[in-house]
């Protein structure tokens, strides 16, 4: 009989916090999609890759913010989202894993509609120096100049970081 | 005879390494049957883990099931997320009752905002389904009867 216990305990890895985070970050991702009607596959035809990419940057706390953009059959680049990534000093701001969910949904909800058409790309910004990830090159973001922004605030919390939410649009 | 199966999302496993459990769990269970094959299962389960990941990563699985019925298998699969999943006690053994089963289906969630990535899914493969499952009650009567012949013992005890 296979039976595993997880326990509790008072030592939360920063491996604790990746995952966490990630699955917030890319849940949440998930969720403005299937929203918005843009096809996930950039999403989920990587997933496994993307989602070890973005876990190995939270452990070494390189990573800054996980941003997508979804460009517009115009070639316009609206709206922006962008998840920055706060790290605590000691690893000991939260003792929680939590995420917002339910306030995510209500927010889900007030999205601005995007036509038929709309892709999307996944970017990642760093604080400095980094780990070459499998799937992973360099990129540039696109000008946000003009867009407007609404912060959701914090989104996900774990003992050594947080994750927010940015919502940038025209 | 409905069931639950709760399986430790992140922190503790990424939504790849959590829907990876759920597959092996399922595909563990039909392997049980004596017609049904666990490559079977596991191509379903397949055919649905990019949504299922995403349902994983969302915390919609946390409140809302999979749901595996197979013979006298009717059992919701959950994951636990956030703080709870360090404490969650787990049982990944196969879900009993699978042995006569000749069929089965794995209904999918389908939650908002997600629905349409679930139907796109259950499309891929004859034994996923995004529709709500039966109710357990309707399985309870291929599982009412009681698994020992009391008849018999009470004979064999008389030395009948």
């Amino acid at each position: 009989m296979t039976i595993s216990t997880y326990t509790s305990t008072a030592t939360y890895t920063r491996t604790h916090t990746a995952t966490h985070l990630t699955d917030v970050i890319l849940g949440t991702i998930s969720d403005i999609l299937a929203d918005l009607g843009i096809s996930a596959s950039v999403l989920t035809r990587n997933w496994e890759q993307n989602e070890n990419a973005i876990k190995a940057w939270i452990t070494e706390g390189s990573l800054a913010q996980v941003i997508l953009e979804c460009r517009q059959p115009s070639g316009t680049v609206d709206p922006v989202i962008e998840f920055p990534v706060t790290y605590a000093a000691t690893g000991t701001a939260d003792t929680e894993f939590t995420a917002s969910r339910a306030r995510l949904a209500r927010f889900l909800a007030k999205l601005d509609r995007v036509p038929v058409g709309t892709t999307c790309e996944l970017l990642c910004a760093f604080n400095g120096p980094h780990s070459a990830q499998p799937g992973w090159g360099t990129g540039a973001r696109t000008s946000t100049d003009g867009l407007q922004g609404i912060t959701f605030g914090t989104l996900g919390r774990a003992p050594h970081a947080s994750a927010s939410l940015r919502y940038l649009h025209s | 005879m409905l069931r639950y199966r709760a399986v430790a999302a992140a922190p503790v496993r990424s939504a790849s390494a959590t829907w990876q459990i759920i597959t092996d769990l399922v595909a563990d269970t039909i392997a049980a049957s004596g017609t049904l094959t666990r490559s079977d299962a596991m191509e379903a389960m397949a055919a649905a883990a990019p949504a299922g990941r995403m349902l994983v990563a969302g915390g919609h699985l946390d409140r809302h099931p999979l749901t595996l019925v197979a013979g006298l298998v009717h059992c919701e699969i959950t994951t636990v997320s956030g703080t709870a999943a360090l404490t969650t006690e787990e049982n990944l053994n196969p879900i009993p009752g699978a042995a006569d089963a000749t069929t089965y289906t794995i209904y999918l969630p389908a939650p908002v905002p997600l629905a349409a990535v679930v139907a796109e899914a259950a499309d891929g493969h004859p034994r996923l389904s995004d529709a709500r499952p039966p109710a357990a009650d309707d399985k309870k009567t291929a599982g009412a009867g009681p698994l020992i012949d009391m008849n018999a013992v009470r004979k064999a005890v008389a030395g009948g």
